[in-house]
């Protein structure tokens, strides 16, 4: 009797669909009355995405106080990295003991962002920053060197340089 | 006067159910699958010969890509096969951490599982709410170690750092909303008509059959088969955690269902249990800087969300690459039980069959 009454009327279709109805609700309900929304999504190429503060961006250079590249060329970065995408010449530069790096390119398109290069740097002169739009259109974009390239190695990509939010 | 004919079809390897591209070949008579074979290898990349001309230190980013949905749980087997090679005693806070963000990745993985698994099926909205809870579980990931999916979380001899500052908060706001979540997971699925219509009594493998095709993970604990290496070989901080193996005796894809779904209760025990019990102290064991293996080798078998997953290792003398390196990936060895559980059954029930193996291409094909 219980097992006909319960294939005669739904209750299990019911029981979701007040789960998804108390969603709803919850939601239209609340929409522009609370400073905190119920929202689950974001509207992200308006809203910027926050990333938290470990993030593994793309590598980036660092410069000390006087405006010098911190890296020595001890070529950590290079050995220890599994795609290979670092690539330094040692050249030296007057007024500096330390050798300095005339070429450093970085070959973002077969990067992993695995962070191993930072870990291996006994001398604190790369990091990841926290940029996750790097799409490009040309392949050339994705080769990074120190000057004269379309993007170098210390400044950031431009944000929406490549994203369609810019339009 | 009618011709009676089998057909030959592909399922795949471009279709949405099968997870990835797996081309599976079918024989029908009618609706009915007469012969059924995966064909596999459209991801090879040769993960394993890879590695083996790689240092030990960096072939830990490769097990990220072999099983994406659970990179944290195959960072866990490699480092620690890595340590069982070289004798490193790993400090006991990492041995927790590392407890703790592996059932976090368990949970992440039985999310994504139950998400595309109910999608398949026919149930939408399942997908959404499971894809809400596993956000905040990549966000931990990303606070954590700094990416979501190829986490490269641990290092041979213990962790890179220390847990972020908020990381607890994250943990417990997470814990505290969980099991309701799960309960709203249950009620849209475990008594709805069509579900139980889609699962109940589909896709059986007895016992016997799972234990003789090398089946782990909840597809043989749903057999009635209690084997859980977290019990049975404790690794990490398992030893000390408090916690039970769920089994049924159905052996059928809702059973399926049901174990794994206790076994997302028991994994926020573990949890739990580790937020509360962390030891102080560091979490990195001192190490040479240049690790160099003698003649040695090592299998190393940990519990992994889709079953066991195994590292084999051998050292060469004065070498910092492994000589072999292999792996006894879940999903490879469940997917032989396919044709098992498809030969006889009806076409649609070949997507349930794919879907509760829980099988992620990037492992099998490696």
């Amino acid at each position: 009797m219980n097992k006909l009454l319960r294939t005669l009327i739904p209750f299990d279709i019911a029981k979701g669909l007040s789960i998804t109805g108390k969603h709803f609700a919850k939601v239209f309900f609340s929409a522009n009355r609370r400073k905190v929304p119920f929202h689950i999504t974001s509207e992200y190429p308006e809203v910027p995405a926050k990333v938290q503060p470990r993030y593994r961006g793309r590598l980036t250079l660092l410069k000390d106080e006087q405006g010098e590249i911190k890296c020595v060329c001890c070529l950590a970065c290079e050995k220890i990295c599994p795609t290979q995408v670092i690539t330094i010449e040692k050249g030296k530069k007057e007024g500096r003991k330390m050798p300095f790096p005339v070429r450093y390119d970085f070959e973002m398109e077969r990067c992993i962002f695995c962070e191993f290069c930072v870990e291996s740097c006994g001398f604190d002169s790369i990091i990841l920053n926290h940029q996750f739009e790097l799409a490009a259109y040309n392949r050339e974009d994705f080769s990074i060197g120190m000057e004269g390239l379309a993007q170098n190695m210390y400044e950031p990509t431009p944000v929406g340089k490549f994203s369609v939010a810019e339009d | 006067m009618f011709k009676n004919e089998e057909m030959e079809i592909n399922l795949g390897p471009q279709h949405p159910s099968t997870h990835g591209v797996l081309r599976v070949k079918l024989r029908l008579d009618g609706e009915t699958i007469t012969h059924c074979r995966p064909m596999i290898g459209y991801l090879h990349r040769g993960v394993e010969k890879i590695c083996e001309n790689q240092s030990f230190f960096q072939g830990q980013v490769w097990t990220d890509r072999m099983d994406y949905c659970s990179a944290v749980a195959n960072n866990l087997g490699w480092a620690e096969a890595n340590e069982k090679l070289f004798g490193i005693t790993v400090p006991r806070r990492a041995q927790y951490i590392r407890t703790m963000l592996n059932e976090f990745n368990r949970l992440a993985s039985h999310l994504i599982w139950l998400a595309t698994h109910a999608l398949d099926i026919g149930a939408m909205t399942v997908f959404l709410y499971a894809f809400r809870e596993r956000e905040d579980i990549l966000d931990m990931n990303e606070a954590f170690c700094g990416s979501r999916l190829t986490t490269t979380a641990f290092r041979i001899g213990g962790l890179r750092e220390d847990l972020p500052p908020g990381f607890e908060k994250m943990v417990q706001k997470f814990l505290a909303k969980f099991e309701t979540c799960l309960e709203e997971y249950e009620n849209l699925l475990s008594e709805n008509r069509i579900w139980k219509k889609r699962t109940v009594g589909v896709a059986k493998l007895s016992a016997e059959d799972a234990i003789g095709l090398g089946v782990t993970g909840p597809v043989l604990r749903a057999a009635g088969v209690p084997y859980d290496i977290r019990k049975a070989f404790p690794y990490a901080a398992y030893a000390e955690m408090d916690f039970e193996v769920p089994t049924r005796t159905e052996a059928d894809t809702y059973a399926r269902y049901l174990v794994r779904m206790a076994e997302m209760r028991q994994s926020a025990r573990i949890i739990q249990q580790c937020m509360d019990g962390m030891p102080e102290g560091p979490v990195m064991a001192k190490l040479p800087k240049i690790l160099k293996a003698e003649v040695n080798e090592v299998y190393h078998a940990t519990e992994a969300p889709k079953g066991e997953i195994g590292y084999y290792l051998v050292g060469e003398k004065g070498s910092g690459n492994p000589y072999r390196f292999h792996v006894r990936a879940p999903g490879f060895i469940n997917l032989q039980a396919l044709p098992k559980m498809a030969e006889g059954a009806l076409i649609a029930d070949i997507v349930a069959a794919i879907g509760t193996l829980d099988i992620v291409l990037g492992e099998i094909d490696r």
